[in-house]
C-alpha cells in the first residue's frame, strides 16, 4: 500500500525513482530490493532491477529492531503475536483443526508443503504495518479450508501408518510406470511418518522445475493413500530421485550467498516466490548465519522470503 | 479413448492419477479429442466423485494438470484437460 514500486535498469536508478515518487531522502525511506539486473553475456544487462521503497515509519522501524533474530527466538514474537489476537501462533497444531493434529506429533523438521506447513512460516512475519492487513485475509482462508476438510475427511475409521504407507507406494509405482520410466519404490514407515521414495534414472519430468511437479505428484499421492482412506494421523513424504536432499544443499549455498550480499550492502533482498518446503530451507539456513534474519511475506503461491540485515 | 493417441504418456498417467484418487476407479473415462493445435483430454468420472478429483479450491485438479502436462512434453505435445461429471 504504501510501498512504492519501481523498475530501472540499476538499483540505484531504480531507488532515485522510487525517492521522486515518495519525496523523501534516502535516510528517510526503507529499500528492498525486490529484483536485480542480471547480468546477461559480455557485461550486458539483462532485466531490470526493482526495488520497493517506502517512506520510513518511526514505530514500524522501532518493531523491526525489537525483532528478535531466528526462530529459536520465536516466542517472543508468539507473545506479540497473540497479544494482538491477529493471528496464529508459532506451533502450528494450535492453529489446525483438532481432528488433524495428530500429523504434527512428528515434528517432522523438513516436510513437504502441507498446509501446515505453511501456517509454520507465517510467524516469520516481520511487524511492518502493511502485513497486518493481510492477515485476516489468511486466516479466513484457514477457516475455509478447515471447513472443507471435515466435509472431505469425515469418516473417521482407522487405517494402520502401514496401509497408508502402501497406498502410496501402488501409486507412486503406477505413476513412475505411466511415465515410462524405469523405477523402483521404496517405503519408510517410522511410527506415523511414511517416505515413499522413488529412486531409478530418468526421472527428471517427475521433479519438474524448481520441484514443482514432484510438490504435485506429492499433493496427488495424499489424496491416493490418506484423504481417500480417511487416514489423518500420518505424515506422507515423497522424494523423487533424491532430490530432496539435492535442493537442501544447493538452497542452503544460496541462501549464504544472499546472506552475504546482504551484509555487504546492507539493504533487504526478497527472494524469487518459494514453496514452504524451499522457504523452510531458506529460514533454517538464515538462523545459522550471523548478521541476517528473514522472513516471509506474501501469499501463496507467490509467497517469498525477505532476507534482511539483522 | 480415442483410436489414435498422440499422448499415450498423458493418457496414462492421467488415467492411473484419477482412477488412484476416486472411489470408483472403474467409472473413470480419458478422451483425448484433437483439435487444430491444442490437444484436450476429457476426463470422466462416476457419480460423487467429481469433488474429490478437483479437491478444495481445486487443488487437487491444479496439480493433475501440472503432472499431466509433464508427461505430455514427453509425448511433444501441449494438452489441455477437462474434468466433467
Amino acid at each position: 500500500m504504501e510501498w512504492v514500486e519501481t523498475t530501472a535498469k540499476t538499483l540505484d536508478e531504480a531507488k532515485d525513482l522510487a525517492l521522486d515518487r515518495l519525496g523523501v531522502a534516502a535516510d528517510e525511506a526503507e529499500f528492498e530490493v525486490l529484483e536485480e539486473p542480471r547480468s546477461g553475456l559480455f557485461g550486458r544487462m539483462r532485466g531490470e532491477a526493482r526495488v520497493r521503497v517506502r517512506v520510513m515509519p518511526a514505530a514500524v522501524r522501532h518493531k523491526q529492531e525489537r525483532r528478535p533474530r531466528g526462530r529459536s527466538e520465536g516466542k517472543t514474537r508468539d507473545a506479540k503475536a497473540e497479544g494482538k489476537g491477529t493471528r496464529g501462533t508459532k506451533s502450528a497444531g494450535k492453529k489446525k483443526p483438532a481432528d488433524r493434529q495428530p500429523r504434527q506429533a512428528g515434528g517432522e523438521a523438513s516436510g513437504g508443503s502441507s498446509p501446515e506447513q505453511v501456517s509454520e512460516h507465517d510467524t516469520q512475519h516481520g511487524g511492518g504495518s502493511d502485513k497486518r492487513a493481510e492477515r485476516p485475509q489468511r486466516s479466513k482462508q484457514h477457516k475455509e479450508s478447515k471447513r472443507m476438510d471435515g466435509q472431505d475427511e469425515h469418516n473417521e475409521s482407522p487405517v494402520s501408518p502401514q496401509e497408508v504407507g502402501d497406498a502410496a507406494v501402488a501409486f507412486m509405482g503406477g505413476l513412475a510406470t505411466a511415465f515410462g520410466a524405469e523405477a523402483t519404490t521404496e517405503l519408510d514407515v517410522d511410527d506415523t511418518n511414511l517416505e515413499v521414495r522413488v529412486v531409478g534414472s530418468e526421472l527428471g519430468l517427475l521433479v519438474g522445475p524448481a520441484g514443482r511437479t514432484l510438490l504435485a505428484i506429492q499433493d496427488l499421492a495424499r489424496v491416493a493413500s490418506q484423504r481417500r482412506l480417511g487416514d489423518h494421523d500420518t505424515r506422507l513424504r515423497i522424494d523423487v530421485g533424491g532430490y530432496r536432499e539435492k535442493r537442501r544443499q544447493a538452497l542452503d549455498q544460496f541462501a549464504s550467498a544472499v546472506a552475504k550480499s546482504v551484509i555487504e550492502s546492507g539493504s533487504a533482498k526478497a527472494l524469487e516466490p518459494m514453496s514452504s518446503a524451499d522457504r523452510k530451507t531458506v529460514h533454517d539456513a538464515i538462523v545459522g548465519i550471523d548478521g541476517v534474519d528473514s522472513h516471509s511475506e506474501g501469499d501463496d503461491p507467490t509467497r517469498r522470503v525477505v532476507i534482511t540485515p539483522a | 479413448m480415442s483410436d489414435a493417441q498422440s499422448a499415450p504418456t498423458a493418457v496414462a498417467v492421467l488415467t492411473h492419477i484419477v482412477k488412484s484418487i476416486v472411489d470408483q476407479p472403474d467409472d473413470v473415462t480419458v478422451d483425448e479429442v484433437v483439435g487444430e493445435g491444442k490437444h484436450r483430454l476429457d476426463v470422466r468420472v462416476g457419480d460423487g466423485d467429481l469433488g474429490r478429483v478437483i479437491g478444495r479450491r481445486g487443488r487437487t485438479a491444479a496439480s493433475i494438470r501440472l503432472v499431466t502436462r509433464a508427461a505430455a512434453s514427453k509425448d511433444g505435445v501441449q494438452l489441455d484437460i477437462e474434468f466433467l461429471d
